[in-house]
């Protein structure tokens, strides 16, 4: 019988941006759009993303490196406030192998004429394959490349 | 505005009885039913459990003698989707809380189960955003000290 470990965490990012929260939310909400800056590196190709935006909706994505393992995110979302909440749970899976379950509250606020984006990301990551300091690094690099997008 | 408010709280409970029966009684929908729903004063609409990853539970209950608490009527929604399945070590799942079809929270929620002597020692731990009218991390925390309570009369009495 293999030994399962959870390690439970939290933790939040904070950002300003130049663009409106009605920008920035469509930027989560646009399929299209969330699609051109919620993805991996460069060098791990398409990421085959679906989003159905609506509560009870599913989105998906997933890629990695060449001759490397399979990262697979699946989320559903479960609250929805246009321009100010929406919260997604989701699972992040290596190859066949589950890594994390994870509740994702991302909050946009105004500030002047741009926003504050807050994300909470409260997680279970499991049997050591995961943990939070690495998530929280690269959901870092998912927000820079929102800001990247939003810039263009 | 939307306001939230984030917590985690964690549960530990021993029980005397072996994993497989602890966990059994999460799995099998007439068990969850009389642990999770049923209680003096509540009153159940609906209760259905697909124990499965990727199933669903879903129950809408209100609280008989609460109409002084809660208003008139006052009907509560659970949406629980199975995240993980762990059969005996571990359950995963997501779930949300309307009043009256309205959304006021949503939780991760991870049971686990490790032997002790005989018995088992379950460790709740929940991850919950509260939302505007949400009842907050303590009253949460208290209602899973009671279910897991209520767990254990169940197993107690069922076996």
């Amino acid at each position: 019988m293999k030994e399962r470990a959870s390690t439970h965490a939290t933790f939040v990012i904070e950002r300003t941006y130049k663009a409106s929260p009605a920008k920035v939310f469509a930027a989560f909400a646009d399929a299209k759009q969330k699609a051109k800056w919620f993805g991996g590196p460069e060098e791990w190709g398409p990421s085959n993303h679906q989003l159905d935006f609506r509560v009870g909706g599913k989105e998906s994505s997933s890629g990695g490196p060449p001759g490397g393992p399979v990262h697979a995110y699946n989320g559903t979302i479960w609250d929805l406030v246009e321009n100010e909440r929406l919260v997604i749970s989701y699972e992040m899976h290596l190859d066949a192998t589950r890594i994390s379950v994870s509740l994702g509250t991302t909050e946009i606020q105004p500030n002047g004429s741009g926003s504050t984006l807050t994300y909470t990301e409260q997680g279970a990551y499991l049997d050591g394959y995961d943990d939070a300091g690495q998530r929280e690094e690269g959901t870092r690099e998912l927000f820079n490349q929102l800001e990247r997008y939003l810039d263009q | 505005m939307a306001t939230t408010e984030h917590a985690t709280f964690a549960v530990e409970r021993d029980y005397k009885h072996a994993p497989a029966k602890v966990f059994a009684a999460w799995a099998d929908p007439r068990a969850k039913r009389a642990w999770f729903a049923e209680g003096e004063g509540w009153e159940i609409k609906h209760f259905e459990l697909d124990f499965r990853e990727g199933g669903a539970e879903s129950s809408k209950f209100r609280f008989t003698k609460g109409d002084e608490t809660f208003g008139e009527e006052t009907w509560f929604g659970n949406d629980t989707v199975f995240n993980e399945i762990v059969p005996n070590q571990r359950i995963i799942f997501t779930y949300s809380m309307d009043r009256n079809g309205v959304r006021f929270s949503v939780s991760l929620g991870c049971a686990e189960f490790k032997p002790q002597g005989a018995g088992t020692r379950l460790i709740f731990t929940e991850h919950a955003a509260f939302f505007e009218g949400g009842d907050g991390a303590a009253m949460r925390e208290a209602g899973w000290r009671e279910l897991l309570q209520k767990l254990d009369d169940h197993l107690t009495a069922a076996n």
